[in-house]
Formats: C-alpha cells, sequence, structure tokens
C-alpha cells in the first residue's frame, strides 16, 4: 500500500466546512457588525461575500487535490497544502495512538475520520477527514503489523518484555459496558455541573435577545404565587437537567468496548459520534482510578490511561477511558486481562497517624478564617457557618485516610484526595521525575510531601500523597533510582 | 545527605540586584500613592500601609530570601541520575534520571550575562527543571555532561 491516495471526495465539503467555521469570527467582525455603510454601494457586499465563497470552494477543492497519503518504508506519509506544500512523514513506531471517529457527516456517507497522533502536541499529527472505512482498516492493520515486525527485529528491553505477555495471552479480551452500567455511571459522573454551567453560560448569551423583563412581567403575578412553587419549578428544571446530562453522557459512550488485540488496545464508543482509539500498548504511561464522591462508597471507580499522544485542540483525546464505570474488587482481574504489566493486588501502605493532625491543621487555616468571618458580619444567620468545622474535620479525616502509597515490582502507586480519589499507577520505567518536598511543619514531624510525574498528553500528570513517612520517601527514591534499569540491560 | 554542589556565589548578588529591581517598583507605587495622598487629602493610613508592606517586602526580597534560597539550593549530577535540591521554606527534592532527559539548554538573561553565568534547564517528556545561576563554563560544561550522559541510554517517551 505505497502508492498515494487521496481522501473521498466528501473531503471537500468537509474543508469548506471547516474554513467557513474559522471564519465565522472575522465575518462577523467585518460584515455584520458594521451593518450598512452608507458610501459603498449596495452591491459590493454580496460580491465580496460571493467572491469569498467562491475561493472557499476553490481553496477546498485544491486541498483535497493535494493531499495524498500513503505508507513505505515504515513511514506514513502525507504531502499537502495548497501554496506551501508540506510533507510530513511519521515513524510508524513513534505513534502512539490511532484515533477512528465518525461524526454525521461522515456516517451519510460511510466514512470515517482517522487522527493519527504521535506524542503530546497542540494538534493531531495527521488528520485523514474523510476515508472508506475499509481503507481505515486497512491503515490500522498496516500500522500495527509494521510495528510487531520492528518490535520483534529491535530487542528493545520494553518490547520484548511486552511482547513476552502477549505470548501469554494470544486470545484478545474484551470488556464491554453493559447499558444499565452505563446509566448509573452517566447518573454518577457529575457531567451535570459541566452541563448546568454551559446551560447557564448558553442562556445569558442571549439575554439580550430574548426579552427576559416582558415575559417575566406577565408572570409577575405567577411569581407572586410564592416561593414553594418557584423551588418546584427550580427543582423541576434541575432534574431536567440532570436527565439531559445523563443521556447524553450515556449517548457519547454507548457501546464501549475495550479490545486486546495483541500489541494494541482497541477502545470504541458513541451512538452519534463513533469513534474507535487505537494505542499500542507499550505507549501507554500509566492508569489513573478516579472513585468520585458518589462512586467511591457505592464501591465503583472511572479507570483512565495515560498515554503521551492526544492533541490540545482536541479535548477528548486527552482523557482516555479504560473502563468508565467498574467495580472496584473487579479492578486489578480486569486490569490483570488487559494491562498484565499494571495489575497489583498487595495492600497500600497508609500513612503514619501523626499525620492526621496535618491534614486537619491545613483545613482549619482556611476555614477558621471562613467561619470568622461569616459570624462577624452576618449575625445571626453567619453562626450556621461553624457546621463548616466539623464538616471541615470530617473532609480532612477522608482526605487523610485515603493518602497512601505502595510498591509493588516496577509499579509505583500514589494516591491521595482532594474531592475525588486518584489513584495513579505507574511503571518505573514511565516515571520522568520525582520530588519530595517538606515544609518546616513537615519536617519536625519528620514528614513530606511525595510526587511523581508521567507523561500524559501535553503536560504531566502528577501523582502525589502528602504527609508521608520521610523514611518511605526515601525507600521511594531509591527504588527509582536507574540502577536496576541498568542491571536489567 | 546532603548534595554536594552549590550553585555560583555571584547568584547571591543577582537574586539580590533582582530583588531589589522588584521592590524599586513597589517603591515607585508608593511615591505615587503618596502624590495622590498629598494632591486628593486623602487618608495617611493607606500609604502608612502600603510602606509599611514595601518595607517588609524588600526587606524579604532583597536580604533574607536570597540568602535563604542559595543555602538550600544544592544539586549534584551523577552518572545516572540528577539530584536536586531547592526551596525557601518548603524544601524539595527532585531525582532525574538520565534516561528520561530529552534535552538541556543553557540560558542567560542580561543579569546573568553581565556576571558571567547561565542558568541550566533540563527537560524531560513531561516536566522541565531548572538549576539556577552557574558559572558560565561550569554550565556549558554541565549541559554538555548531561546530554552526553542522557544521549547513551535511548529510550521512548
Amino acid at each position: 500500500m505505497s502508492e498515494p491516495k487521496r481522501l473521498h471526495p466528501v473531503a471537500v465539503l468537509l474543508n469548506i466546512l471547516k474554513s467557513i467555521k474559522e471564519l465565522v469570527v472575522p465575518f462577523v467582525l467585518v460584515i455584520v457588525i458594521p451593518g450598512r455603510n452608507e458610501g459603498i454601494p449596495g452591491w459590493v457586499q454580496p460580491l465580496a461575500i460571493s467572491v469569498i465563497v467562491l475561493f472557499l470552494i476553490i481553496h477546498a477543492f485544491l486541498q483535497w487535490l493535494r493531499f495524498t497519503y500513503r505508507m513505505e518504508d515504515g513511514e506514513f506519509r502525507i504531502e499537502s497544502g495548497v501554496f506551501v506544500r508540506k510533507k510530513r512523514y511519521i515513524k510508524l513506531d513513534r505513534i502512539h495512538s490511532i484515533d477512528i471517529s465518525q461524526g454525521i457527516i461522515q456516517r451519510i456517507f460511510r466514512l470515517v475520520k482517522v487522527n493519527i497522533e504521535t506524542a503530546g502536541g497542540t494538534q493531531a499529527d495527521a488528520v485523514l477527514s474523510a476515508i472508506g472505512k475499509r481503507d481505515a482498516g486497512r491503515i490500522n492493520a498496516f500500522i500495527s503489523t509494521e510495528k510487531n515486525k520492528t518490535a520483534i527485529d529491535v530487542p528493545e528491553m520494553e518490547k520484548d518484555r511486552h511482547s513476552r505477555h502477549e505470548g501469554a495471552v494470544e486470545a484478545s479480551s474484551v470488556y464491554k459496558q453493559t447499558l444499565p452500567q452505563l446509566v448509573a455511571m452517566a447518573a454518577t459522573s457529575g457531567a451535570v455541573g459541566v452541563f448546568l454551567s454551559g446551560a447557564i453560560a448558553f442562556i445569558s448569551q442571549f439575554d439580550e435577545i430574548i426579552p427576559f423583563d416582558r415575559i417575566f412581567k406577565n408572570y409577575e403575578a405567577f411569581i407572586g404565587m410564592g416561593t414553594i412553587i418557584l423551588t418546584a419549578f427550580a427543582i423541576v428544571g434541575l432534574l431536567a437537567v440532570y436527565v439531559l446530562a445523563t443521556v447524553s453522557m450515556v449517548m457519547k459512550y454507548a457501546s464501549f468496548t475495550v479490545m486486546k488485540t495483541g500489541e494494541e488496545l482497541i477502545i470504541s464508543r458513541g451512538l452519534l459520534e463513533k469513534r474507535q482509539l487505537t494505542i499500542p500498548i507499550h505507549k501507554i504511561q500509566g492508569i489513573r482510578v478516579i472513585e468520585n464522591l458518589v462512586r467511591k462508597p457505592l464501591g465503583f471507580a472511572t479507570v483512565y490511561l495515560e498515554y503521551a499522544g492526544g492533541s490540545v485542540e482536541d479535548k477528548e483525546s486527552l482523557t482516555i477511558m479504560l473502563f468508565p464505570f467498574i467495580k472496584k474488587k473487579l479492578l486489578q482481574a480486569k486490569l490483570g486481562e488487559m494491562l498484565p504489566a499494571y495489575q497489583t493486588i498487595s495492600e497500600m501502605t497508609p500513612i503514619p497517624k501523626r499525620a492526621l493532625s496535618r491534614y486537619v491543621f491545613r483545613k482549619a487555616v482556611f476555614i477558621i478564617p471562613i467561619i470568622g468571618v461569616l459570624s462577624w458580619f452576618f449575625k445571626p444567620w453567619g453562626f450556621l457557618s461553624l457546621i463548616l468545622f466539623p464538616l471541615g474535620i470530617f473532609w480532612a479525616y477522608m482526605e487523610y485516610k485515603d493518602a497512601a502509597w505502595n510498591i509493588d515490582g516496577d509499579l509505583l502507586l500514589l494516591s491521595h484526595r482532594l474531592f475525588s480519589k486518584q489513584t495513579l499507577i505507574m511503571q518505573r520505567s514511565r516515571i520522568q521525575a520525582i520530588c519530595y518536598k517538606r515544609s518546616w511543619f513537615q519536617s519536625r514531624k519528620g514528614l513530606a510531601t511525595i510526587s511523581a510525574s508521567i507523561k500524559s498528553g501535553v503536560h504531566a500528570r502528577i501523582g502525589l500523597v502528602m504527609d508521608v513517612e520521610e523514611e518511605d520517601c526515601r525507600t521511594i527514591e531509591s527504588w527509582y533510582l536507574p540502577k536496576k534499569t541498568v542491571d536489567s540491560r | 545527605m546532603e548534595l554536594e554542589n552549590r550553585i555560583s556565589n555571584k547568584a547571591l548578588t543577582v537574586w539580590k540586584i533582582s530583588g531589589l529591581i522588584g521592590s524599586s517598583i513597589t517603591w515607585i507605587i508608593c511615591i505615587a500613592i503618596f502624590t495622590l495622598t498629598v494632591f486628593f487629602e486623602w487618608t495617611y493610613w493607606v500609604f502608612g500601609g502600603v510602606v509599611i508592606l514595601s518595607i517588609i517586602q524588600s526587606y524579604l526580597t532583597i536580604f533574607l530570601m536570597p540568602s535563604v534560597k542559595w543555602k538550600r539550593w544544592r544539586y549534584e549530577v551523577r552518572n545516572t541520575e540528577i539530584d536536586i535540591q531547592s526551596g525557601i521554606f518548603v524544601i524539595k527534592r527532585t531525582l532525574i534520571p538520565m534516561i528520561r532527559v530529552q534535552h538541556v539548554e543553557t540560558k542567560q538573561g542580561p543579569l546573568l550575562r553581565k556576571y558571567d553565568l547561565a542558568s541550566v534547564e533540563i527537560s524531560t517528556a513531561a516536566t522541565m527543571h531548572v538549576i539556577p545561576a552557574l558559572d558560565l563554563a561550569e554550565a556549558d560544561e554541565l549541559r554538555h555532561y548531561i546530554s552526553r550522559m542522557a544521549s547513551v541510554e535511548e529510550e521512548d517517551v
């Protein structure tokens, strides 16, 4: 498959839509906002617009004409550009993920969009906006077979170990999320908050267009009916938003499936917009387990993959769910099937008891002033803020209880809690740097804050535990020191 | 187990100068407030408060912090890892294995150039670490050394 290929002609349409989207803001600024200009004859505006549109269409067509892709010499090669010719050659074993998605337009024509990503950047490295499904399948297969070839050729420690793992579990394992699970996940996801703020932002945009004043004047009588009915309406409204958020989340993650085929994980999901992401297992940087406020008491968790691919432009490519909603008890077993390198069953080491007072202190430092101010200025209702105190202590206690670390072979686990509990599972060979800090208060108690960073998307993902025994920091540090990496070579 | 290397003595001077520049801006604001106070007959409390804050800031940024910072700053570059200690109130120790280093840079601002110093920036795939204010020759040597050690072992992100 080395002859240059073009995208499907629908790409022309997509190009036009994309440039229109990019031009909306300047268009509004230049043409709509100034309104009718007295000096300029009336025919200038339509002419200008039609010239621009014609130019867009021609440009989109040329873009399509000039865009070719091919695969040769272990590289994925793209040549593109109308005025400036661009050649982009991506080494296949530098590819971190292949993201296949289907928007509405692609769906109509039974096409797919393919994003090929290398380690994090502001935009995807190669975007094939519209190609046939069969072509996409072929690209995917070609890249993975090519990669397996290199994996065998180059006896690199990493790949070697993984391919041995794969040898043991050749039969691909599958993880599916059932619909009830998905609904439960969406209902406990806290997506409502995002949705709600989005809705508020949206409505406030139309504040000036929709005559709220007039509407509400007519309903003055209605408002007069009293707070109970208003509250009822508010609750119904909130409920509606909640249901909407849940439904949209379910649609986004509908038929969520993770498949393991040899060297790769394939994650597919979506109802309206289908997405399929292929990640080579040896490019995975770490695993993040999140247990949020609602899910933790129920014993459920969400598991994310940390990988160096993904682009800032496409936010969804930055956080990849491995298991959206999984029972904590089943987690390790499932992880063992999918990513045996990240399986760990040993207990976490808790932080020492004397750390508890540090956690309480940290909360008290900002809660006491708040209580003080509220109680002073809003007597007598301000005294209600005293409730914050036991709440804060409880919160501190939860944080203390969930702070833990563990070393298991080549894995480092760090978990801490702010609202949700985050556990980061990292392989030694993936940790970019480890640091530990101690403030004056901490060193007096022989405690320290340890953190480890791995590469995730464009930036770093940091796992940290506050107030670990200082001795333990030393242990982690000496575990991390690369002497063993050298030995194993 | 204290680390071996300190950063250049001259860093102290550089930090004091930059502290001086920082606080001189605050003092200019102070003077502006003073003139406004005189002209519009404001209460002198505001001016007094700002002056006290400026004095504290000047003391901290020109005298206290540079010397504490300098005392804390230590580093050690070994064959397989880089160990950095920094901090003023919170002491921070960072450990970067050589194989994680992606590239090393030396940098020189106008102030550093005047004192013949340079800072060394060490980047991994995900993080960046800076050793500030080393003697230029030492910084260059360090840069060469780190990049040589880092390229010995090749590994993916």
